[in-house]
């Protein structure tokens, strides 16, 4: 399945190396995102989608 | 601070509901006919407008975009303003969203039967519906947006981002593949001609499938799933990690649908590797999914809900690395074109978007109601149906595929293709279609007992339209300190994020698009093809109308198995004045790119008219209307101008000659039909079909004849 990439990217190589390039790149500011968020966010993030807030919900009021 | 009170509107996510189960309803039944068709073609009732040519987009667009489309307003509504803790921006853009897009349904509806189509691919609709859908997505986005300002919480959950990055993508991709030169009100031609028209294609295609099937519906999973199983996400980190990669990753691989085609090589290696890149972060989501239940299986037990999505994200993870697999080269060759295809989409539609959307259904209902599901029977037996109609319809069109690829790659040791007619290996795989269609039938009853049941379950109870809610507002953003990671602040502001998710997904397009768009050596020209004569160009407008390219491709690929079937290998220059190209996607009939010559007018005319007294067990439908009906002219003018402005070399004036020839090339076919005791007049749309199926893949041969 490699034999594909060598061959057939002949004048292109820019447009490849280009590409994984910004992947590499993105995956590694993504990640670094990652680590930086705090535990405390991602537990109130986690539970947004349980306190919907209607009034008849235990969580409502909840501060 | 005092807390506020306002009111979720659940009429509007009913509306939705009501129209995802009608549409679901009319688009899987039209699929049924369809898929009888292909082995009993007087399923078509003799009818052209309800011939497999018309109503397969029908079925397409009815599933996608009226199913799946609605479902997706209704999960979108719902979750939007829960999660925001706000009301929806404005009811009366609410209403306007759901009967615009009603309307654009209809519109389809109506006009896809009547031949007025684009042919690409699940954008088939003509351009004034088009601008139809610009409008209707900006009063969604305007809605969206508006709800987003005036939200009671500060941070967006990983849903909204799916949802947002929905919103524009789609946008890009709708306006991007539907730059067409209007002829008339309901006629137009794609400004991309060729190889250039098919990437643009396939990028919108594959995306579609991105970011109209997948995005939207994992944003729901991220909101029902929790909902459901009453427990948070497994892991919010790997759904941030997994949304930025999906939306940077997926918009690459549009190029997988053209491998082996005249698509510029460099491009397809970029698609496929991108492609096998896809598993991670789809597997993400699944994985994401699935281990949210952990601790929580017994629940999946009892609860029809959790079984459906259990399911549906089980299809999600076979469908996401069956993709990947299909794009590798060596298994393309054998798996494009081929019932395989269908078997892959269908896994994904009916297990994925379906069942999530029957979860969504089941639970939101009862809860938006007041009151409990009508019976827990009635969907468990939904649930078994549905998940036995998959099957019966995934496996034998597993089979099919691979039979009838192994079958038209075989060699005799003698070095001849051992089944020459393509349609000995039509015939083979009848069975299986019979199967297919059984399995169809299981799926849709299903749906049907879930409308019976939903039903029922709204009669019993009572419809709170507007649920009252409370909640803190929100702080002036002056008095939050400026805290947190990146991300956070992100997740703070949503115009940010609109642009991070549309710089992301424009890097891949532009990359992808623009050499093959903008550089002509990557096209290179052949001299001797020439543009279409007028009565070709009609007769090619018939071909769209018709929707030959739904089971007809029209790309040899270079392959010995095709080059011996059909001919010499397709080339780039060869499609130069192709507005639209029509490569197709299957081969439910043999590949017409060399069509011309082959058989003489009368055998077309014949074929035409009983593709069975030719091919004796033809599955073809007969196009006796072809025979009966005038050919519509008063456009030629227009037409031939109008392909000039877009690039295809007509002399200046020829617009005034162009009526004389065709009648002079029609009255040559209708004489040499006469020849064979055929009596037509020139004048009838078979003449112009005939005329353009001759010229297939011909200027190529002139070439060599001439320079012999």
């Amino acid at each position: 399945m490699f034999k594909q990439f060598t061959e057939n990217i002949n004048g292109n190589q820019a447009y490849l190396l280009f590409s994984l390039g910004i992947f590499f790149v993105f995956f590694i500011v993504v990640s670094i995102m990652l680590i930086r968020i705090r535990k405390s966010h991602i537990e109130h993030m986690s539970d947004l989608p349980l306190e919907d807030s209607t009034i008849n919900s235990t969580k409502s009021l909840e501060p | 601070m005092q807390p506020e009170k306002f009111y979720y509107d659940n009429k509007i996510v009913r509306n939705f509901g009501i129209a995802t189960v009608i549409w679901g309803i009319i688009g899987m039944t039209v699929g049924l006919i369809i898929a009888i068709q292909l082995y009993h073609p007087a399923a078509n009732m003799g009818n052209q407008y309800t011939t497999y040519g018309r109503i397969r987009p029908l079925h397409t667009n009815a599933v996608i975009f009226a199913f799946v489309g609605n479902a997706i307003f209704m999960g979108v509504y719902y979750s939007l303003q829960r999660l925001l803790k706000a009301r929806m921006f404005s009811d009366a853009l609410s209403y306007i969203h759901f009967w615009g897009w009603q309307f654009i349904i209809v519109s389809a509806v109506i006009t896809l039967p009547l031949g007025l189509t684009t042919s690409h691919e699940y954008a088939e609709l003509e351009w004034p519906i088009d601008i139809a859908i610009t409008l209707i997505w900006v009063v969604f986005g305007i809605n969206m947006f508006g709800t987003i300002f005036k939200r009671r919480e500060r941070h967006l959950y990983v849903a909204i981002w799916f949802y947002i990055a929905t919103f524009v993508t789609i946008a890009v991709l709708h306006i991007v593949n539907s730059l067409e030169l209007p002829v008339s009100a309901f006629k137009s031609y794609m400004v991309y001609a060729g190889v250039q028209d098919a990437l643009v294609q396939w990028w919108y295609g594959h995306n579609a499938v991105a970011f109209f099937l997948t995005t939207p519906y994992l944003g729901m999973m991220y909101y029902f799933l929790p909902k459901m199983a009453n427990r948070p996400i497994y892991s919010y980190k790997l759904s941030i990690l997994h949304f930025w990669a999906l939306i940077f990753i997926y918009i690459w691989a549009g190029p997988h649908h053209l491998l082996y085609t005249t698509l510029p090589g460099w491009a397809q290696s970029l698609g496929v590797a991108f492609s096998i890149m896809l598993i991670a972060p789809s597997w993400g989501g699944m994985i994401n999914g699935l281990l949210t239940l952990r601790g929580a299986w017994d629940k999946v037990r009892d609860d029809v809900t959790l079984k459906f999505m259990v399911v549906g994200l089980t299809a999600y993870g076979m469908a996401t690395f069956e993709g990947p697999m299909l794009s590798l080269k060596f298994v393309n060759g054998f798996a494009h074109f081929s019932d395989w295809i269908i078997a892959h989409v269908h896994v994904g539609a009916l297990g994925w978007n379906g069942f999530l959307t029957f979860a969504i259904l089941y639970w939101l209902i009862p809860r938006i109601y007041k009151t409990e599901l009508f019976s827990k029977k009635l969907a468990s037996f939904h649930f078994w149906i549905g998940t036995l109609g998959i099957l019966f319809y995934a496996i034998p069109m597993y089979w099919a595929g691979f039979t009838q690829s192994l079958m038209l790659k075989e060699f005799t040791p003698e070095g001849i293709l051992k089944y020459p007619n393509f349609l000995e290996t039509t015939l083979q795989i009848l069975p299986m279609h019979m199967m297919r269609s059984a399995g169809g039938a299981m799926y849709l009853f299903g749906v049907i007992v879930m409308a019976y049941n939903l039903t029922r379950t709204a009669l019993q109870g009572k419809l709170l339209a507007n649920e009252a809610a409370q909640a803190m507002p929100l702080e002036p953003v002056h008095t939050i300190v400026r805290e947190g990671a990146w991300h956070r602040r992100l997740e703070r502001k949503p115009i940010k994020m609109l642009i991070a998710a549309l710089l992301v997904i424009l890097v891949g397009t532009f990359v992808e698009l623009m050499p093959t768009l903008t550089i002509s050596s990557n096209i290179p020209t052949i001299a001797s093809v020439k543009p279409y004569t007028p009565l070709e160009l009609e007769g090619r407008d018939l071909y769209i109308r018709e929707g030959c390219s739904n089971c007809h491709s029209q790309t040899v690929r270079p392959f010995r198995s095709e080059t011996e079937r059909y001919g010499e290998y397709s080339k780039a220059g060869e499609f130069v004045y192709d507005h639209p190209f029509l490569w197709g996607s299957k081969r439910t009939g043999p590949d017409l790119a060399r069509e011309g010559q082959k058989y003489g007018n009368a055998w077309h005319y014949n074929h035409l008219m009983d593709p069975r007294l030719m091919s004796p067990g033809s599955i073809m439908p007969n196009y006796d209307w072809l025979i009966t009906q005038n050919l519509d002219t008063s456009l030629t003018k227009k037409k031939i101008n109008a392909m000039r402005t877009l690039g295809v070399p007509y002399a200046l004036g020829y617009e005034n000659k162009a009526g004389q020839d065709l009648d002079k090339q029609a009255q040559g076919i209708a004489d040499n039909l006469a020849k064979d005791h055929i009596k037509v007049k020139s004048n009838k749309e078979v003449i112009a079909i005939i005329a353009y199926l001759q010229r297939l893949g011909t200027d190529i041969k002139a070439n060599k004849t001439a320079s012999k």
